[in-house]
């Protein structure tokens, strides 16, 4: 019965062939979507945990926006009084709580704008990823700093060599070079908080407090409790996820809709071939009864070349969607905002499953009817056509 | 139960008993619509078809001729009357049963040998197998054997004659080892040389005690039939 079915696809070639590139291509769009989807959720997820942050002390204002820019290396009009730090720090389900002190430092001559952060020793836990290259050391002394890799590259500096800041009128010595992270922190100039606080006049404030709980499980308690800092608010990690992906769900149900309408016409064409194909071999499929098919078999045969175009043309989708991903990837990373740096498409063997189930459910849907057709035709029509 | 009941009808053909009905035919009328018109193409014929009878059906073009052959063969319902076949009506029986009835005892020679295009000989000799899951290969070759065809089985239709086509045909009429063998127009498509070669293969299987009804205009078959059922109008000359 599939050889019969198999050897009837292969009779109209370009016609077959039409129809699995419409089901190929929407099949592609759909497995390309499903995979984004939990690409980014994946990928945002590992990035957030790595860093191993909780929670975030910012200050009052839009809270997400806040968390997200100093996630993303931006700064903040506003600032925290350092006090913050400390009530953090006395909570005794805190493991770690980190201040940051963010500043832009516009570089008009250069035609850019460097990011400068002021830390402490309490950062290096939440940010793990941090390599330094040979040589380097932490701060030694208050007019040390830090480089990223790719501020290391633009200020022609290595470790050791000293650096004027013209625009703040001190000058610096490179203690240490990070290497390369693919992170916001490539580009950023790392110094002692007191001195940060000192260069961009703000004494006793800080831009955020990153927090890394002792125990995970205990965020809502915790967050509730530092909720009382004055001047401050807390954004937990699970509600700037959710927030991220808020934001991703408005371009993932436009692209769904598309998905949608893209199935709909390979269906479409699907149950156009088939039902043509019915017309066509009205005569064949006559013989088939004659000789002793029963309705349910005619039924079976042509639904099995239903499912059998769009599962063919599954296949060639999926395979599609792995050798343009990449180019998608590119495409969509230009629209969703705080994209994480690991890839976005995830094409797991759960995608390609649920694109095969689509594929057929779609064959199926398509095929019933022109089968229906197919099956109720009598022995005696079928043959008196000529 | 219908299968019972025909397998002992088995038996009864390597018997050859003569005078046992196979097939009854009750006042078969048959109407179709054309629109508002309605046409009779077949009205009151009543014959029977005895075990291992030879038969040819003439007449003049639209005298019903196709029309009757596709009721014995039940391809078709008749309007009124009904067809008796080994003892037992089948009117009113389902899709299902007719369909049984089709598959099992009755094998059919289509005018134009109804091979589909995409199998070979042999994958068209087996089509009727494909739908009673029954082992067939031995008897196929065995058949393809007796119309001489053992050499082309991995052919496809395309590449055949029409003489070669149509013994084909008759082939796959024979693989469920049927009743009676109903065959429209045998050789209305072919010329006298392969005429003649269906001829003798069609007597051979007569021999073999196989009872056959043909639909012919071709003389030369109608003669060499035992019996001949004229139809004009729908109707039997007796
Ligand atoms: N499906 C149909 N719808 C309407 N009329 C039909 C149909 N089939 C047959 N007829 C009519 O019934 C009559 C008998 O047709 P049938 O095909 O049985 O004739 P026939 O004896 O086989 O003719 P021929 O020798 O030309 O094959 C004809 O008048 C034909 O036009
Ligand atoms: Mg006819």
């Amino acid at each position: 019965m599939l050889s019969l079915a198999l050897s009837n696809l292969t009779r109209r070639r370009l016609r077959t062939a039409l129809t699995l590139l419409g089901v190929a291509i929407s099949v592609g769009v759909l497995a390309c979507l499903l995979a984004f989807g939990k690409g980014y959720e994946a990928g945002l997820g590992r990035e957030l945990n790595g860093m191993g942050i909780q929670m975030m002390l910012v200050p009052l204002g839009c809270p997400y926006d806040a968390a997200a820019r100093v996630l993303k290396g931006k700064t903040l009009e506003v600032s925290l009084p350092a006090n913050s730090l400390n009530i953090a720090r006395q909570e005794g389900k805190v493991e770690v709580a980190a201040p940051l002190l963010m500043a832009t430092l516009p570089r008009p001559a250069e035609g850019r704008t460097d990011l400068w952060v002021g830390i402490d020793e309490s950062v290096r836990p939440l940010k793990p990823w941090w390599k330094m290259t040979t040589g380097s050391r932490w701060f030694p002394d208050a007019n040390s700093v830090i480089l990223g890799a790719e501020a290391a590259a633009t200020e022609l500096r290595q470790v050791g060599d000293t650096f004027f800041s013209p625009e703040t009128g001190r000058k610096f010595t490179v203690c240490g070079v990070l290497e390369r992270s693919g992170t916001s922190d490539d580009s950023q100039f790392f110094v002692p908080l007191a001195t940060a606080q000192e260069m961009f006049h703000q004494p006793n404030r800080i831009t955020a407090v990153a927090i890394r709980l002792k125990d995970p499980t205990q965020i809502t308690e915790v967050s509730t409790r530092l909720q009382q800092v004055p001047g401050a608010q807390v954004v937990t990690m699970a509600e700037m996820m959710g927030t991220f992906l808020n934001l991703v769900g408005s371009v993932r149900t436009l692209v769904s809709a598309i998905a949608i309408v893209a199935l709909c016409i390979s269906g479409l064409s699907v149950f156009n071939t088939m039902l043509s194909a019915v017309l066509e071999r009205t005569r064949e499929l006559g013989v088939l009864r004659a000789v002793g098919a029963s309705r349910s078999q005619v039924f079976c045969l042509l639904s099995v070349e239903a499912i059998l175009l769009t599962t063919l043309g599954s296949t060639l989708g999926v395979v599609l969607a792995l050798a343009t991903g990449r180019f998608v990837e590119m495409g969509v990373r230009l629209f969703v905002p705080m994209a994480p740096a690991d890839t976005l498409l995830n094409l797991s063997r759960e995608v390609i499953q649920q694109c095969f189930m689509v594929g057929v459910v779609v064959g199926l849907g398509a095929g019933l009817y022109p089968a229906w057709q197919a099956s109720r035709l009598q022995p005696v029509e079928a043959i008196r056509i000529d | 139960m219908v299968v019972a009941m025909y397998a002992k009808q088995n038996e009864g053909v390597h018997e050859r008993v003569e005078s046992k009905v196979l097939v009854s035919a009750k006042g078969l009328t048959k109407t179709y619509r054309r629109g508002t018109e309605e046409v009779r193409a077949l009205d009151g014929v009543s014959f029977d078809l005895q075990q291992g009878e030879f038969t040819a059906i003439v007449g003049q073009s639209g005298a019903g001729k196709t029309t009757l052959l596709h009721l014995l063969g039940c391809m078709d319902t008749p309007t009124s009357g009904e067809i008796i076949i080994g003892g037992h009506s089948t009117k009113g029986l389902s899709d299902r049963a007719l369909t049984q009835l089709r598959r099992e005892q009755v094998g059919f020679v289509f005018q134009h040998f109804g091979l589909l295009p995409t199998l070979t000989v042999m994958e068209n000799l087996l089509l009727p197998t494909l739908f009673s899951k029954r082992e067939a290969k031995a008897r196929a070759n065995e058949l393809l054997e007796q119309v001489g065809l053992t050499q082309r089985r991995n052919h496809h239709p395309n590449q055949l004659s029409g003489g070669e086509m149509q013994r084909v045909a008759i082939a796959r009429a024979l693989i469920n080892r049927p009743q009676i063998l109903l065959a429209d127009e045998p050789t209305g498509n072919l010329d006298s040389v392969n005429g003649e070669a269906i001829l003798q293969l069609f007597h051979q299987l007569h021999r073999e005690g196989l009872t056959i009804v043909v639909v012919t205009h071709n003389p030369i078959l109608a003669d060499a039939t035992q019996r001949q059922l004229v139809l004009r109008d729908g109707q039997l000359v007796p």
